[in-house]
C-alpha cells in the first residue's frame, strides 16, 4: 500500500502554488485524506504541491462580522475556546470533536475537508448551513462560490483542478443564536452515519431563524431548507422539532444506502437526530 | 530529493523519493524500526511519532515534508542516560502492552500530549487512548498507564530531588 | 537494583527494540507484492507479467503459468482433490486470491511492478453464504459438491421427546464472519544460505510451518530453520502455511535471495483467514419446571473457497454443543460448505463461541417462555460440581468445574437484583431508556484434541548456575518469556532471574507443536513443571551417587541438593561442573481440559436510534490454576473486548458481486476503540484440572466465548423481545432499531 511515484513541489508563495496547479498539481495541505487515497491508489497525481510552507495561509481572522479560515488552519484550532468568537465558535467547537481523533486533527485542515468534500464531512455540512463562501484562486483569477453551490456530489465540487481553495468565509452568528451539533456513528473510528449541526434564534418563544446542516444524508452535504422553513415562525416545542426532523428526513435528505444503514434507517436517524439537535440548540 | 531528517536529535541526511512516507523513511532509511506500520491508512496509530512536538500518523506524512523538522520516535523516548520515560515505566507497571506492536504509537501519542500538558485530565486521556487501536489489551490498562505516567511525571517534576 | 519492568518482554517492546519480522534488516532482501483478484469468483483469462518485469527495481514477476513447478497448498486429510494453488491457475475462488507475485528492491518498487501486471478475470456468479452455496447451482470445483464435510455429535433425538416436552423453543442464529485482526498482519522472511533456509515468521506454530515448508519444497526438515521473533498478535490467524508463504519460500530458494512478504492491512482484510461463519438452527426442549430435556443444533458453516484448513472446525461447535447443562439428549449436525471467500479458520474461541451463543440465547428465550428468571433456569440445569468428570451426550468428558459458583459470583458482582430493580423502575418511566440484563454460562475446551495435546519441553542447568527452559510454544503477546521461567524457577526453588526461556526457534528445540487452542499454559506449562521435577530427580540421583547415598537420603530445596542428614550441599552449577551436562528433554502429553465461567452484561438501548450502550460487563472465568494472575486478567480483558466486537461492531458485509465491502480497511471493519469500552469487572473461581499436576487450564479465549451472548441477551431483555431472532450479530444500530420497532 504505497503511493505511486510523483513529483513534489513545496511552493513558498500562493503564486508559485497556483503555477503548480496550472501545471496539473494536486494540492497537499493536511494530507490526512489525500495520503490515504494515494496509499489505496485511488488517487495518483503526477505532481504534488505541498502548500504547508506558504506563510499566511494558516490565518484565522475575524473582521466586519466575517470569519476567514485560511487554507492551512488545522481542525485542532477550532477546539481552542475563543478561537472563533460567539456562537459560531461554540458550534465549531462542538463539531470538531467528531472529526477523527487528535493526531488527525493536528494535521488535517478545515479547507482541506471542503476541498475533499466527503459526504460525511462535518465541516462541509456546517459550511452549507452557515452560508459559507469558498474562495478559489487560480492563475486565471479569484472567485468566490457560496457553499450552497459549491458541493456537486461525493468528492465533487465547483473547484476547477487548477484552483486553490485559499480560504473559507463564514458570517458570524448573532450572539443570541443557539447552536448544537450531534453525530450518530458506530464506533469512535467510524464515519458519521448521520451528523446534524443546527443554529437557532428565537424571539419570545418563536423561532425567527433556523439553520440545519446535514452530513451523510445525501451524496453531498445538505442544508435542510424545508425543515428550516417549517420552523421559522413556529413556537419552540418538541412537537415542532419532531416535525422538522420528519421534514428533514423525508423532504430534504436523499440518503444513500450503505452497509449497516439502508435508506429507511438513515431517514429514521435523520428525523431523530435533527429533532434532538434542535432541542439542544434552543438559545437559553 | 535530498533531505535531512532530524530524529531524536540525530541528523540523517537522506536521498528519498517524494512518495516515501515518513514511517518508511524512519524504519528503512534511518533504521529506526520501533515505529510500526499497522494499517497505512492513518487509522490504527501504531506509526504515531512526534513531528515538531505534535503526535502525527507517520504513514500520512511524506518524508520530504519533514525536512529539517525535529522528529521524535520511541527510540528517543528514554532520557539521555537511558533512564526510562515515566510512560515506559507506567506501561509496564499497568500491563499496558501484550504483543507490543501498537505500543510505540500509544507511547508517542501520550508523550506529545504530556509534554504539552503535564496535567492531563481524564477526558484528554480518554481522547488519546481513543485515537489508536490495540487488539490485545482492551485499552483500559493503557488508560491506566497514561494516567499513572501523568501523575508520576508531575511528581517527578515537583520532587525530582526526592526520587532515588 | 529493583527490576522496573514487570515482564521480560517489556523493556525491548517499550524502547523500540522489539524485533518483528518487518524490522529485520537483511541485505539484498526483496519485498514481495501479490497481484490480487478483484472478483470473487471467475475464470482467469490472462495474467501477463511482462510489463512488470521492465519496471525499475523489479527483480521479477510471475504468474502461475510462469511457475509450473510451484507447489500448491498441502492437502488436508479427508478433503483431497480440491487443489488450492499458491497462485491462481485457471479459476479464482475468492476475492483477493493471488494471481501473480512481484518481487522488488522494496515494497514501493514491487507495487510499481504489480500495477503493471495485466490481468483479466471473467466473472462467474459468486456464492458467499452457506445457503446459497449448498444448492450446488454454482460449483466452486467442477464435478464436486460445495458441501465439503458432514459430521455429527450425539445421537438423533426421537420425536416423542419434543412431543412430550412442556416447551420447545426453536430459533435461528448467524455467527458472522470476523477478522481476527492482529495489529501486525501476517509476515514471512525467507533467507537461503547454502543448503539452509532460514524462515522468519510471526507465527504460532514454527515446527508445523517447518514441516509444511519442507514437504512443499521437497527438502529435509533439518535444512529449514523457522524462527519466530516478536509477533504482533495472532488470535489463531497465524498458525498455518498460506499460499503467499509458499510463493515467497519457493522464490527465495529458486533465486537464492532473501524474500520477504509483509501483509498489509488492505490485503489482510481481503485474504486473511476469518473466524466463525455459521448459520445455526436450534431446538431446545424443557419440562414445565424448566429442566432441559433435549437440545438440537444444526450448523451450516460457510468455510470459504478451499476446504483445506477450516473445514472440520465446525465439529468443535458440535462437540461442545452440550454446554454447561445436564441436558440428557443433545444432537448436533454440521455441514461445511465451500463459499467464495477466503477460508474460515480458527479465531480466538474457534468453535466454542459458536456453540455457546446459540445455546445461551435460546436459554433466555426459554426462560421467558416459562416465565422463569434466566438465572434460575440456568441454575436448575447447570452440571453440579459432584458430577465431574462429566460425560456429555456430544462426546466430551469435562474434567472439573463448579458452574453454580461461577454463576452466583457473576450475579453478586453485577448486583443482579439491583439492576432488575433499576430495570423495573425504568419500565415504569416512559421517558427512561430501557436497560437489559443478559447472562451467559459457558464451557470451553482447551489444550487441543486427542493426538495433539502434547508438546516438547525441556529444562537444562548450566555451569554458570543459570537454567534454560525450552518449549514448543510460541508467544504472540502472552508473556511466555516471563511466565514460564517463573514457573520453572518456582519448581526448582531458584530466583526467576536465573531462568530464561527459549522457544520459537526450530534449531534450538528438538520438536514442538505451538501455541493455539489455549494450550500453552496447560500443556507447555505443565510440561515445564514436569521437566523441572525430572531435573530435580536427576540432580538427586547424581548427588546420591557422588555421596554414595541411597537417593531417598538426598533432598532438594531452594535450588540445592543436599543429604537428608548432614551439611553437604551442592547447587546446580557445581553439580554440572562435577557431573557433566544436566538437561531434561521430554515430550509431555496431557489431556484436554474444560475452562468455564459465567458472564453478565447490562445494556441501555436507545430504541429510536438503535444504539446500544453497554453499562457493565462482569466476567467470572475459571482456568484452574493461573500461572500469573495479572497476565491471565490481561488475556481475559482483551478477550472480552474482542467479544464485545463480535456482539456489536465487527462483520464482513458483501456486495452483490461477492466482494467484501471493506475498501476503507479499519474504517469499515470496526474494531472496538477505547470509546466503546464499558466498565468491566473481572472475577475468577479456581477449579484446577485434575489432568495435570499443575492444574492450569487454558485462559484467553473466555471473553470471545462468554461475552457476546451476554450482550445480545441483554439487548433482547431491554427490548422485551419474545423471540429475538431479528437480533443477529453484529447488533449494529440499524439491526437493533428494526428489532425494537
Amino acid at each position: 500500500m504505497k503511493p505511486a511515484a510523483f513529483d513534489y513541489l513545496a511552493p513558498r508563495t500562493v503564486a508559485e502554488a497556483l503555477d503548480a496547479l496550472a501545471a496539473g498539481a494536486q494540492v497537499l495541505a493536511g494530507g490526512q485524506s489525500l495520503l490515504l487515497e494515494m496509499h489505496l491508489q485511488r488517487v495518483h497525481p503526477d505532481l504534488v504541491a505541498d502548500i504547508n510552507r506558504i506563510p499566511g495561509l494558516d490565518a484565522l481572522t475575524v473582521s466586519d462580522g466575517t470569519l476567514t479560515v485560511g487554507a492551512l488552519v488545522r481542525h485542532r484550532a477550532f477546539a481552542s475556546p475563543g478561537a472563533v468568537p460567539g456562537p459560531l465558535g461554540d458550534l465549531f467547537g462542538r463539531a470538531v470533536g467528531y472529526i477523527a481523533h487528535p493526531p488527525i486533527r493536528t494535521r488535517g485542515t478545515m479547507a482541506g475537508s471542503l476541498a475533499w468534500a466527503h459526504p460525511a464531512s462535518e465541516w462541509c455540512a456546517l459550511a452549507v448551513a452557515l452560508d459559507a463562501v469558498v474562495e478559489l484562486r487560480s492563475t486565471r483569477g479569484t472567485r468566490e462560490v457560496p457553499a450552497g453551490e459549491y458541493f456537486r456530489g461525493p468528492f465533487q465540487t465547483a473547484r476547477e483542478p487548477d484552483e486553490l481553495l485559499t480560504a473559507v468565509r463564514y458570517p458570524l452568528l448573532a450572539p443570541d443564536t443557539g447552536v448544537a451539533f450531534t453525530e450518530h456513528r458506530r464506533t469512535g473510528f467510524s464515519f458519521a452515519q448521520v451528523a446534524v449541526g443546527a443554529a437557532l434564534t428565537t424571539r419570545d418563544g418563536v423561532i425567527t431563524e433556523a439553520r440545519i446542516g446535514l452530513a451523510n444524508c445525501a451524496d453531498r452535504p445538505l442544508r435542510a431548507h424545508a425543515a428550516e422553513r417549517a420552523l421559522v415562525g413556529a413556537e419552540v416545542s418538541s412537537w415542532a422539532f419532531a416535525a422538522a426532523g420528519e421534514t428533514a428526513a423525508e423532504q430534504d435528505a436523499a440518503p444513500v444506502p450503505e452497509p449497516y444503514a439502508d435508506v429507511d434507517y438513515r431517514r429514521q436517524v435523520i428525523a431523530v437526530l435533527v429533532a434532538r439537535t434542535l432541542r439542544e440548540a434552543v438559545p437559553v | 530529493m535530498k533531505i535531512t531528517l532530524s530524529v531524536n536529535d540525530d541528523a540523517y541526511p537522506l536521498d528519498v523519493e517524494p512518495r516515501r512516507v515518513l514511517a518508511d523513511a524512519l524504519r528503512d532509511d534511518c533504521g529506526l524500526t520501533g515505529t510500526h506500520l499497522g494499517c497505512e491508512q492513518g487509522v490504527c496509530g501504531a506509526c504515531t511519532v512526534l513531528v515538531d512536538g505534535e503526535a502525527v500518523r507517520s504513514c500520512l506524512m511524506l518524508a520530504v515534508q519533514c525536512d529539517g523538522v525535529p522528529i521524535r520516535t520511541v527510540e528517543g523516548l528514554a532520557g539521555p542516560g537511558g533512564e526510562p520515560h515515566p510512560l515506559q515505566r507506567a506501561f509496564s507497571a499497568e500491563r499496558g502492552l501484550q504483543c507490543g506492536f501498537c505500543t510505540p504509537g500509544f507511547l508517542m501519542l501520550a508523550a506529545g500530549a504530556l509534554e504539552r500538558d503535564p496535567a492531563l485530565g481524564e477526558e484528554e486521556v480518554a481522547a488519546l487512548v481513543g485515537s489508536n487501536l490495540c487488539r490485545c489489551t482492551g485499552y483500559e490498562p493503557i488508560r491506566r498507564a497514561i494516567t499513572r505516567a501523568a501523575r508520576d511525571h508531575q511528581k517527578g517534576q515537583d520532587g525530582r530531588h526526592l526520587s532515588a | 537494583m529493583v527490576d522496573r519492568w514487570l515482564r521480560r518482554e517489556d523493556e525491548r517492546l517499550l524502547t523500540g527494540r522489539g524485533r518483528f519480522v518487518a524490522d529485520l534488516r537483511v541485505p539484498g532482501c526483496l519485498d514481495a507484492v501479490f497481484v490480487r483478484s478483484e472478483v470473487a469468483h471467475g475464470t482467469l483469462r490472462e495474467a501477463d507479467c511482462s510489463a512488470a518485469r521492465e519496471v525499475p527495481g523489479v527483480a521479477g514477476a510471475w504468474s502461475a503459468a510462469d511457475l509450473p513447478d510451484l507447489p500448491p497448498m498441502p492437502d488436508a486429510p479427508g478433503v483431497e482433490g480440491r487443489e488450492w494453488p499458491a497462485l491462481v491457475k485457471d479459476r479464482v475462488r475468492y476475492p483477493g486470491e493471488a494471481l501473480a507475485v512481484v518481487l522488488g528492491d522494496d515494497r514501493y518498487r514491487a507495487e510499481d511492478g504489480a500495477a503493471r501486471v495485466r490481468v483479466r478475470v471473467d466473472p462467474l456468479p459468486a456464492v458467499v453464504t452457506a445457503e446459497e452455496a449448498a444448492g450446488d447451482e454454482v460449483r466452486l470445483f467442477e464435478g464436486r459438491s460445495n458441501v465439503a464435510l458432514r459430521g455429527e455429535a450425539g445421537r438423533p433425538i426421537g420425536d416423542e421427546v419434543w412431543e412430550r416436552a412442556a416447551v420447545v423453543v426453536e430459533s435461528r442464529y448467524r455467527q458472522q464472519l470476523l477478522m481476527p485482526s492482529p495489529m501486525e498482519c501476517r509476515t514471512i522472511l525467507c533467507v537461503p544460505e547454502g543448503e539452509r533456509l532460514t524462515v522468519w515468521s510471526g507465527h504460532q506454530a514454527p515446527h508445523r510451518l517447518r514441516h509444511d515448508l519442507a514437504g512443499l519444497l521437497d527438502r529435509p526438515e533439518e535444512s529449514i530453520r523457522v524462527v519466530v521473533p516478536d509477533t504482533g498478535g495472532a488470535f489463531g490467524s497465524k498458525s498455518a502455511v498460506f499460499p503467499e508463504f509458499i510463493a515467497v519460500a519457493w522464490l527465495a530458494v529458486r533465486l537464492g535471495r532473501p524474500v520477504r512478504w509483509v501483509e498489509d492491512r488492505r490485503e489482510s482484510l481481503l485474504v486473511a483467514t476469518r473466524g466463525r461463519g455459521q448459520d445455526q438452527q436450534v431446538r431446545l426442549a424443557a419440562d414445565a419446571d424448566g429442566r432441559l430435556l433435549a437440545y438440537e443444533l444444526t450448523v451450516e458453516a460457510d468455510v470459504g473457497a478451499y476446504p483445506h484448513l477450516g473445514v472440520a472446525f465446525p465439529m468443535q461447535t458440535a462437540w461442545m454443543a452440550t454446554g454447561p447443562y445436564t441436558t440428557p439428549e443433545v444432537h448436533a449436525t454440521v455441514r461445511s460448505v465451500l463459499t467464495n471467500t477466503m477460508i474460515t479458520y480458527p479465531y480466538r474461541g474457534a468453535g466454542r463461541p459458536e456453540a455457546t451463543s446459540p445455546l445461551e440465547r435460546t436459554m433466555d428465550v426459554l426462560a421467558k417462555r416459562l416465565d422463569l428468571d434466566p438465572a434460575d433456569l440456568r441454575r436448575r440445569n447447570l452440571i453440579p460440581p459432584d458430577r465431574f468428570p462429566y460425560r456429555t451426550p456430544t462426546g466430551r468428558t469435562y474434567d472439573s468445574g463448579d458452574h453454580p459458583a461461577a454463576l452466583d459470583l457473576a450475579l453478586r458482582t453485577l448486583g443482579y437484583h439491583g439492576w432488575r430493580a433499576e430495570q423495573a423502575r425504568r419500565r415504569a418511566d416512559p421517558a427512561a431508556l430501557p436497560v437489559g440484563i443478559g447472562l451467559s454460562c459457558y464451557v470451553e475446551r482447551s489444550g487441543g484434541e486427542r493426538g495433539s495435546v502434547h508438546d516438547y519441553v525441556g529444562v537444562e542447568a548450566g555451569e554458570d548456575g543459570t537454567v534454560v527452559a525450552r518449549c514448543g510454544a510460541a508467544s504472540s503477546g502472552q508473556s511466555h518469556a516471563t511466565v514460564f521461567p517463573a514457573l520453572v524457577a518456582e519448581t526448582l526453588g531458584v530466583e526467576p532471574a536465573r531462568v530464561r526461556l527459549i522457544e520459537g526457534d526450530t534449531d534450538e528445540l528438538p520438536g514442538g507443536v505451538g501455541s493455539f487452542g489455549s494450550r500453552s499454559a496447560q500443556i507447555d506449562g505443565a510440561g515445564l513443571q514436569h521437566a523441572a521435577t525430572l531435573l530435580i530427580e536427576e540432580a538427586r540421583e547424581r548427588a546420591a551417587r557422588m555421596w554414595d547415598l541411597p537417593i531417598e537420603e538426598t533432598a532438594w530445596s531452594d535450588g540445592v541438593v543436599h543429604p537428608v542428614r548432614g551439611t553437604a550441599a551442592m547447587g546446580l552449577s557445581e553439580l554440572v561442573k562435577r557431573t557433566g551436562p544436566l538437561r531434561i528433554d521430554e515430550r509431555y502429553e496431557a489431556d484436554m481440559a474444560f475452562p468455564f465461567g459465567a458472564h453478565a452484561a447490562v445494556v441501555e438501548v436507545d430504541p429510536d436510534l438503535g444504539t446500544v450502550r453497554v453499562l457493565q460487563i462482569v466476567a467470572v472465568d475459571d482456568c484452574g490454576r493461573a500461572l500469573d494472575p495479572a497476565v491471565v486478567r490481561g488475556q481475559q480483558f482483551g478477550s472480552i473486548v474482542q467479544g464485545l466486537g463480535q456482539a456489536l461492531y465487527e462483520g464482513v458485509p458483501f456486495g452483490d458481486d461477492g466482494v467484501p465491502l471493506l475498501g476503507y480497511g479499519l474504517l469499515d471493519y470496526l474494531l472496538p476503540t477505547y470509546a466503546e469500552i464499558p466498565p468491566i469487572d473481572l472475577e475468577e473461581t479456581r477449579t484446577p484440572t485434575p489432568r495435570t499436576p499443575l492444574g492450569a487450564k487454558g485462559a484467553g479465549e473466555s471473553g470471545c466465548i462468554g461475552t457476546p451472548p451476554a450482550i445480545v441477551n441483554a439487548v433482547a431483555d431491554a427490548l422485551r423481545l419474545d423471540h429475538p431472532e431479528r437480533l443477529q450479530m453484529p447488533l449494529s444500530p440499524d439491526v437493533v432499531w428494526r428489532a425494537a420497532a
